[in-house]
């Protein structure tokens, strides 16, 4: 014997999929994007600096100069693009070769090494308009160039302190374990908030909600209804991500799949939640799509973590990233998969998680009794 | 001529009485602008460091205080041991762990091969591993050279005799590392698109779904007509927004303004022709407006992520770059940030204009195409 209200919550939901299946091109998006966004993301995001256009600035050509350029043109991060003799405006010369970094020997440079002096430095300028790549650099390039020229010179300079770095969680710094978490947080959020939000707000256009409130179902029944589909769509997205960052990135997850499910549900509910609030709020799709587009995704990349560190940010958006249900997912999913850790260290978002989703609920509750 | 003029009068009518229209006008201007210039930064700062000091001397004490007296890192206290650290680390209260060991006050007087310290690093973002890594390796090193100078000063040894060449780091363009003077001008490409690629595919797919697409088609008023009088009204709100838009980077955010308003401008005009483009093929594609803010969503992530947005076309790889050579963003974003940044001119940049001219003639001989096909 099953309850009455199984076989009417089946009824909606055998509605909605139709509904899905119909709108061939929404589908089409929905299965696609997450293929095309991780190997777009996967190529795309490459974190590490490499060939770095650099242009070497030599007064005077030596033998010395022209193998310290090799040299440093045989490291990854730099790639000589050409040399010029002494070149007197900087700017200019930023602005006409396009480069990222100008190496700049001084004048005398070979002849005062020969001579057993100190030679002056060599200067590296680097174009600080990409703040990020040149924090990298300007921090790496002047022990690189300086250890690849004692090097050359067989020389052995003194080493009273070595730090040995060791990268945990991410040894091979893979820009694919960086942003598969990311991705999972942006893709689940929007197909759980942006098409909810839009199916019921595709009734209301059309008049079809009053008719389903008329009809023997309950509001929960209807609601059941129409979002167990879209969390089977979350579902089969979800995996999708997963096998494709397996075999195409190598990405394993380290902790226990079962409680990445399980957290993952949650996010996807409270997700939902924030769709239903949404459509309730929205008279017509227009209106519900210009709300849950920028109210859903925005803060998933922007102030989640997923990619500008929210330590750095003002204490406002620190404060306001903490009632945003993505920052903690990408806490879990970060966890579980990278750190391979369980729900002991991650009670914290966990909780804040669970938080989010009763306040969520409550809220969706009282806009559904009063505008529906 | 006449009819053209009429459409724009109509447009701009439409654009003023529409309530959603008005406010995607202004809204992403500000909104982004605020975001981006607060909460976007790629700086790294503030990050949580713990220490594990097995040798607790006036040395370690003192690399420990040249690591914390700066705001790149909180020095979140010291850990009895390296598991203890590592628990930190599992949680995220901490996301590097120095780990000095006992024999360090001994081995730093060694002048080859000293004393080696352990730097533990969270690297699940590795872009903010890395540079924190960089920050904490250039502090370390800073301070033993400091140190090694003060030591052979005192047997009347210079240093410079030891290493007879060093290198300098000079940043130009952006000494302070602000991570707002590289995003907020490369926001004039996301606001244009949106103005004249999403609004104008909005505007035409409005008439179909209200069906007064068919009335204009039944009128005198040619294809071509219909299109350039929907393309020129967002054309010129593109403009204005690239103003107001100059104005807050200049004024309120301080960004330096290096270049010339008009190559700017020229730059954008020439933009816009695959923009609004864009804008043509999305609403002769698509049945209704969300599948307009769909495909132009879908195709300006793609564009947008492989223009150096976020990060350099450098690091991608070879293939990737050889795509990216089709991306008008890509054209467009590099040619904002150098007339923003470095004052660079059409003389420097004219191999981009030329690229970004084909590529728009392209786009929009073929969405006009597309759309005179379809509007027979």
């Amino acid at each position: 014997m099953t309850a009455p209200w199984t076989g009417r919550i089946l009824a909606v939901m055998r509605k909605e999929v139709r509904h899905i299946l119909r709108d061939a091109q929404t589908l089409a998006i929905v299965i696609a994007m997450p293929v095309i966004m991780m190997f777009l993301y996967g190529y795309a995001l490459t974190l590490d600096i490499r060939d770095l256009p650099t242009l070497i600035e030599d007064p005077a050509p030596c033998s010395e100069t022209r193998a310290i350029a090799r040299a440093v043109d045989a490291t990854t991060m730099f790639k000589v693009v050409g040399t010029v003799p002494a070149f007197g405006d900087l700017i200019e010369l930023f602005r006409k070769y396009h480069v990222k970094a100008v190496i700049r020997f001084p004048a005398g440079f070979g002849a005062d090494l020969r001579n057993g002096g100190t030679a002056a430095p060599i200067q590296v300028l680097i174009d600080g308009s990409d703040q990020n790549t040149a924090t990298i650099v300007r921090n790496v390039a002047g022990p690189l160039i300086q250890d690849e020229v004692l090097d050359l010179m067989h020389i052995d300079p003194p080493k009273p302190l070595t730090v040995d770095p060791v990268v945990l969680y991410n040894q091979e710094q893979k820009s694919a374990l960086f942003f598969v978490p990311g991705l999972m947080a942006l893709l689940l959020m929007m197909i759980s908030a942006l098409l909810t939000s839009l199916t019921i707000t595709r009734e209301k256009e059309r008049g079809t909600m009053e008719q389903l409130l008329v009809s023997p179902l309950r509001p929960w029944e209807v609601i059941a209804g129409k979002i167990i589909p879209y969390l089977a769509l979350a579902a089969i997205d979800g995996v999708i991500i997963l096998v494709v960052a397996r075999i195409s990135f190598g990405v394993h997850i380290h902790g226990s799949v079962l409680f990445l499910a399980a957290a993952s549900t949650v996010y996807v509910i409270v997700a939902l939640m924030l769709g239903l609030i949404f459509s309730t709020v929205a008279k017509t799709q227009q209106q519900a799509m210009l709300m849950a587009l920028p109210a859903t995704l925005l803060p998933v990349i922007i102030l989640s973590g997923f990619i500008f560190p929210l330590a750095s940010m003002p204490a406002f958006f620190q404060w306001l990233s903490n009632i945003i249900p993505a920052t903690f997912y990408l806490q879990l999913v970060r966890g579980i998969i990278l750190k391979g850790v369980g729900p002991l260290e991650l009670w914290q978002p966990c909780a804040a998680l669970c938080c989010i989703g009763l306040v969520f609920f409550g809220i969706t509750l009282r806009l559904y009794r009063v505008r529906l | 001529m006449n009819f053209i003029r009429l459409i724009i009068w109509k447009e701009f009518a439409h654009i003023r009485a529409d309530p959603l229209m008005s406010r995607l006008i202004v809204l992403p201007v500000l909104a982004q602008l605020f975001i981006v210039g607060y909460a976007l930064t790629m700086e790294v700062k503030h990050t949580p460091l713990v220490v594990v000091d097995r040798s607790a001397t006036p040395q370690s004490r003192s690399l420990i205080a040249s690591l914390s007296s700066n705001d790149l890192f909180v020095y979140r206290g010291t850990a009895a041991s390296e598991e203890q650290a590592r628990a930190l680390l599992d949680r995220g209260a901490a996301k590097l762990a120095l780990i000095i060991p006992a024999h360090f006050a001994r081995d730093i007087e060694r002048l080859n091969d000293g004393a080696h310290v352990q730097l533990l690093i969270d690297g699940q973002d590795a872009n903010s591993a890395s540079v924190a890594a960089g920050f904490a390796s250039a502090i370390i090193s800073q301070w033993t050279f400091a140190r090694l100078g003060r030591q052979l000063s005192g047997q009347g040894i210079d240093v410079a005799t030891l290493i007879p060449v060093s290198v300098t780091g000079t940043v130009l363009f952006n000494p302070l590392l602000k991570s707002s003077w590289y995003m907020i001008p490369a926001l004039v490409v996301i606001l244009v698109t949106i103005i004249t690629g999403l609004l104008t595919g909005f505007s035409i797919i409005k008439e179909k779904e209200q069906g007064t697409f068919e009335q204009l088609m039944v009128t005198p008023i040619k294809p071509v007509h219909l299109v350039l009088g929907k393309i020129i009204p967002f054309a010129i709100i593109g403009f204005l927004e690239i103003v107001v838009f100059l104005a807050i980077a200049t004024l309120w955010f301080g960004i330096p303004f290096r270049g010339n308003v008009l190559t700017l401008f020229l730059f954008a005009s020439i933009y816009m022709i695959t923009s609004l483009g864009i804008g043509i093929f999305t609403s002769t594609v698509a049945r209704t407006m969300q599948q307009v803010l769909f495909m132009t969503w879908f195709i300006m992530i793609f564009f947008i992520l492989l223009s150096g947005f976020f990060l350099p076309v450098e690091n991608m790889p070879h293939w990737v770059q050889t795509i990216t050579l089709i991306n008008p963003v890509r054209y467009f974003m590099f040619v904002v940030r150098e007339i923003f940044l470095k004052g660079s001119g059409l003389a420097d940049l004219w191999r981009q204009a030329a690229a970004m001219l084909m590529i728009g003639v392209a786009v929009f001989g073929l969405s006009l195409a597309m759309f005179h096909r379809k509007a027979q």
